[in-house]
């Protein structure tokens, strides 16, 4: 990206005075290096993100493959119409957001009361061991955890029905026909799997902490709960903050394997289960068309846009340096 | 201000960077272009496979030597699996790389890929290098399977019907001396679930799953040609396009299975399980389960279940729109010489050897010749490291039967796919565009409701109602009237 | 205070050890009925410890993956390699980033953002990919799309250098006369091991776990990885029940791995990564001993 100072110090030289030119080439060559370290990855975004971004037009387009995507012809936002035509595009939405919103809640205190507690231990061993444990679930497909799923689900060879409800005389439950107890296996689920994750990024933060503020406080008096009050919630407040940024950029799109191979795809629990991509999954499976997921793609990725540069406004307007540009 | 000027910078770098990428890979594509003489053309011809193909390459040589000779062209076989396959083939025909032939069917999106130009009209072609396909292939199913007035897919020769009915283990029907054929009707196999369930408390009556048909759509079979969808069905009775879901014969079997399910016959995990019947059978939990079915469906059932099984067949034969369009070959629109890929396309329903060759392996090595006509591995080999889905591709009554089937396995297939009673609508293939709004929210009530109601897990008292009250917000009166007005015309067009 | 500091490790150690049970019981269900026989685990269900042992499933991947092995180098080559490569672009970029006086740091750093938001979607990456820079079937098209660098993980290390790199450090090393790469190189990243231990863990994770770029853009079964032959097998079940493949689909259907072949799948495919946490782990606490000298 050096190219765009380079550029801007060409256009200027006609018309700026020779030491303002001068100063450009001075702050130019100091700041060179740091230009051609942004390079290598600025060019791997430009190739692996910007350029597909062509495919946005798809979007509002009926696509015909013998005349290509450009000439294909335009068609508005025909393409977007069936996100917003039934009363179930209300369900979908409402459930994709109260899950997320849920996610991001539920994860980020439990992962870092984990990284705290985590980085209290003392003892190496336990410490590594617990780490390693807690961050398992992250490691497995959907998939998998789909199949997991229904061993303690399933309805006559489960876990639940066959050895625990029985062991406390209960009556054994249809798991996948039951609505109303999907919010809670989806949410556990959830955090199940990505606490290790969340763990080890706050953890990282955590460890990066001056030990001088902690063995100062400890001086004053102050307790473990204070520290982690004072200390250590601030200091990885940038990194909260981030994080939580970023949830909000993506809460319009929902964790595919989670919405759909957990519940095994069952109709009867729609109602607690569907979300934006698993409607849109469900319902261009027939169609094929990619008008219509690329508009979808691009829905979710506005309402997300437009959600993060609220947020972000108000992070900068509290705290320059926390907001995320 | 500035954040935006330099913002506009940056895509104006991006984009020539896309018009100088896109010079250099056009330059590139003219001199390969060049390079191509009178070398035989190699035809690439991708397919789904689900097995063991170490061998292919030694497979594809000998059908080289053949191919070469005969039509100056070699074969490049380019085996998909089945987890890559929808992604891929629509990929790949998508981009500009080099595919030929592609192995086609329709709930991959046939007629959608047909309709948005993905392949050759095949009409001219067919008749200036393909003569021996229009030999071969019924001139009903060809045609039956047209797009916009053109034919983009060749069907592959091998079942275009199917009867209904129920299979079972043998050894449990010896048992209770069950006299199957007092079943004359559905209904009447009330009776023998009751008997199973009563008996044989470990054993479920019927376990039908997701990777077979559901029982209502079994009990129902015959009566409606579903076109594809489900949404807005030809009723074989009224000769015209309903609503499956309101229909009164429907809603009988509906009650009916759900009082099976009620009663404990059919398995509580029929709606979500991906375990398949089989393996429930072979476990020895499991009696039996709805299917359809086609000449030599015991046999296959039998090496998969481990027990001989016995069915009972309901219905008569029938044959669906889907029939023409369920397994094709297309050439691919990034074909550089159709004219090939039809001639090799036309020796895969003539050519005795390609077929043997590209279904059963090669002789000796993957297959021996039995007095019987049959074949089966050599002697010695314990597992063929060549196995292919014989369904797919070509005219399968050129090649060898495996052994276990009747030795008269093609005759007999052939009588039953003239026998089979053709739907109303036989020939008519739906386009979706206008109505795609109303199909997308549609599909989704679909999936909500269908599986449950049809496997009995739901009740149809009360979700039917609700069932139905969904479809219609979701326009499913707006899509049976577009299909009902594509139908007349079609009709018109075809008289 | 050494009272409060003994309940402190007492109420950590309990908590975290449910946690940890509550991690790892569902893994004891995956390895057990991998052991499983088959039809012990449709008659019995499913349970803690296998009633009946077998190790049919795992000589079913053996039998059917003659390539397994060829299969577990690739991968190990695309995770080292697509790793180590990762790491330096991503530290690169987010390490200029950081930097408070870099010009345009802001519109950078949207450029950055702005990817995690809006994407072209999977045919118009595939085309970029296979028409421009002809990706496909070579073993770049499983360590580049998508996987090299994402700009999650560098706003990730940037937000650590901004706050855990002290500004005084980069401003000495400039008056001492060292480059900015040298800086970086020799200053900076010894003093970022814990957020390159845990990039390089994430990026670890993805490529060993990643299976969508061999599905795109591999036909060629030579260059598989280990989760391209897993997750082939697992799809087989999946592409069944949602094409009707009519009276054929039985055929296919006697092709698919069962239950606990599929459970032995899963623990093939997670097992090394297992094997390999403890040396991540190895420079998370060495983290710990230089933040420790810092202080």
């Amino acid at each position: 990206m050096s190219e765009i100072t380079m550029k801007t110090a060409d256009t200027d030289v006609q018309s700026v005075p020779a030491k303002k030119i001068n100063k450009r080439m001075v702050k130019f060559s100091r700041y060179f290096p740091l230009f051609i370290m942004l390079v290598p990855g600025l060019i791997y975004l430009l190739i692996n993100n910007y350029l597909p971004m062509f495919g946005l037009v798809i979007a509002f387009k009926d696509i015909n493959y013998a005349k290509g995507i450009f000439a294909s012809d335009w068609i508005g936002f025909k393409n977007f119409e069936y996100l917003f035509k039934t009363k179930d595009a209300f369900i979908i939405t409402r459930n994709t957001i109260l899950y997320n919103g849920g996610f991001i809640i539920l994860h980020t205190v439990i992962a870092i009361g984990v990284a705290i507690m985590l980085n209290e231990i003392k003892n190496k061993l336990m410490k590594s061991f617990y780490q390693s444990v807690i961050l398992l679930p992250f490691l497995i497909s959907m998939v998998i955890v789909s199949y997991l799923g229904f061993a303690f689900l399933s309805v006559d060879i489960g876990y639940l029905n066959k050895t625990l409800l029985p062991m406390l005389g209960l009556e054994e439950i249809q798991w996948y026909f039951e609505a109303k107890f999907w919010p809670y296996i989806l949410t556990f689920i959830h955090i199940w799997k990505s606490v290790g994750f969340f763990c080890v990024i706050y953890l990282a933060a955590i460890i990066g902490i001056d030990k001088e503020f902690y063995e100062a406080s400890t001086l004053d008096g102050a307790s473990k709960m204070q520290q982690i009050w004072y200390i250590t919630i601030p200091s990885i407040m940038p990194v909260i903050i981030m994080m939580t940024l970023l949830a909000i950029g993506r809460i319009f799109y929902s964790d595919f394997g989670l919405f759909y191979q957990v519940p095994m795809n069952s109709g009867a629990i729609y109602d607690t289960t569907n979300v934006i991509d698993t409607y849109v999954y469900r319902g261009l499976m027939q169609l094929g068309d990619i008008g219509m997921s690329a508009a979808a793609g691009l829905y979710q990725s506005i309402v997300g846009f437009v959600l993060v540069l609220i947020s972000n406004y108000i992070v900068r307007r509290k705290n320059k340096e926390n907001a995320l540009f | 201000m500035k954040k935006t000027k330099s913002f506009a910078k940056f895509f104006m770098i991006i984009l020539s960077a896309i018009l100088v990428m896109a010079g250099c890979s056009s330059k590139e594509s003219n001199t390969s272009n060049g390079d191509s003489k009178a070398a035989p053309y190699e035809v690439t011809i991708a397919y789904l496979s689900f097995a063991n193909i170490d061998d292919l390459p030694a497979v594809q040589e000998e059908i080289n030597k053949i191919t070469k000779k005969k039509i100056n062209a070699t074969v490049k076989l380019m085996p998909i699996g089945p987890a890559a396959w929808q992604q891929q083939s629509n990929l790949m025909l998508t981009g500009n790389e080099k595919l030929d032939l592609i192995v086609t069917t329709a709930s991959g999106g046939f007629l959608t890929q047909a309709a948005k130009g993905q392949f050759i009209a095949l009409d001219d072609l067919l008749k200036s290098h393909g003569q021996d396909i229009l030999k071969v292939v019924p001139k009903h199913l060809l045609e039956g399977g047209k797009v916009k007035g053109e034919i983009y897919g060749v069907p592959s020769m091998r079942d275009f019907g199917m009867n209904y009915g129920f299979g079972m283990r043998k050894d449990i029907v010896d048992k209770y001396q069950i006299d199957l054929s007092k079943v004359k009707t559905f209904a009447d196999l009330g009776e023998v679930f009751k008997l199973i369930k009563e008996n044989e408390p470990t054993l479920i009556p019927v376990v039908n799953a997701k990777s077979v048909a559901n029982p209502v759509t079994v009990v129902t079979g015959g009566l409606y040609d579903q076109l594809g969808d489900y949404l807005g069905v030809m009723s074989f009775k009224d000769k015209k396009i309903i609503n499956l879901f309101g229909d009164p014969d429907y809603i009988k079997a509906l009650e009916l299975v759900r009082e099976w399910y009620k009663a404990g016959y059919i398995a509580k995990d029929a709606a979500t399980s991906t375990d398949t019947p089989e393996s429930m059978i072979k476990a020895n939990k499991a009696f039996g389960f709805f299917n359809r079915m086609k000449p030599g469906y015991e046999v296959q059932e039998q090496s998969m279940t481990g027990y001989e099984m016995v069915t009972v067949r309901l219905t008569d034969v029938y044959s669906y729109t889907d029939a023409a369009i369920g397994i094709n070959l297309s050439i691919a629109r990034n074909s550089q010489n159709t004219e090939k890929a039809m001639e090799l396309m036309n020796l895969l329903y003539s050519d005795k050897d390609i077929m043997n060759l590209l279904a059963n392996g090669i002789e000796g090595k993957h297959y021996q010749v039995k007095p019987d006509g049959t074949v089966s591995l050599p002697d010695g080999v314990k597992e063929s490291k060549y196995v292919f889905n014989q369904w797919e591709i070509g005219n399968n009554y050129l090649t060898y039967p495996w052994e276990g089937n009747s030795p008269e396995l093609w005759e007999e297939m052939k009588k039953f796919n003239d026998s089979a009673i053709l739907s109303p609508a036989f020939g008519f293939q739906f386009n979706p565009d206008p109505v795609k709004t109303e199909i997308a929210a549609a599909t989704n009530v679909l999936n909500q409701y269908k599986d449950g109601l049809e496997t009995g897990t739901l009740d149809p008292e009360k979700s039917l109602p609700e069932f139905n009250e969904k479809l219609k917000a979701a326009g499913l009166d707006k899509i049976i009237a577009e299909k009902q007005s594509q139908f007349d015309k079609w009709k018109k067009e075809n008289k | 205070m050494y009272k409060s500091d003994r309940i402190t490790q007492w109420v950590s150690h309990t908590i975290l050890l449910l946690l940890s049970i509550g991690s790892i019981i569902p893994f004891i269900i995956l390895v057990s009925s991998s052991f499983t026989d088959e039809a012990t685990i449709l008659k019995d269900g499913y349970s803690f410890f296998p009633k009946e042992f077998s190790f049919a499933a795992y000589d079913y991947l053996l039998n059917n993956s003659g390539s397994i092995l060829r299969a577990y180098g690739i991968t190990v080559f695309v995770t080292l390699f697509g790793t180590i490569l990762s790491l330096t672009i991503t530290s690169l970029l987010a390490y200029a980033l950081s930097r408070r006086d870099l010009p345009y740091r802001n519109t950078f750093a949207f450029i950055v953002f702005f990817t995690l938001l809006f994407n072209g979607g999977m045919v118009p990456t595939y085309l970029v990919y296979t028409e421009i820079f002809d990706i496909k079937n070579t073993i770049w098209a499983l360590i580049i799309p998508g996987l090299l660098m994402n700009g999650f993980n560098v706003l990730l290390m940037r937000t650590f250098f901004i706050t855990s790199i002290p500004e005084p450090v980069i401003e000495s090393a400039r008056i001492d006369g060292a480059g900015e790469f040298r800086t970086f190189f020799s200053i900076i990243l010894p003093l970022s091991l814990p957020i390159l231990a845990t990039i390089g863990l994430l990026q670890t994770i993805t490529y060993w776990n990643d299976w969508f770029n061999g599905l795109i853009y591999l036909t060629e079964p030579s260059l598989f990885s280990i989760q391209n032959i897993l997750n082939r097998m697992l799809a087989d079940i999946q592409f069944l029940a949602s094409n009707n493949l009519g009276g054929n689909a039985a055929e296919a259907a006697s092709q698919i791995p069962s239950t606990g072949v599929r459970m032995a799948i899963a623990v093939i495919g997670v097992l090394p990564i297992l094997i390999a946490y403890p040396f991540f782990q190895k420079y998370l606490v060495k983290g710990i001993a230089i933040g420790a000298v810092k202080g």
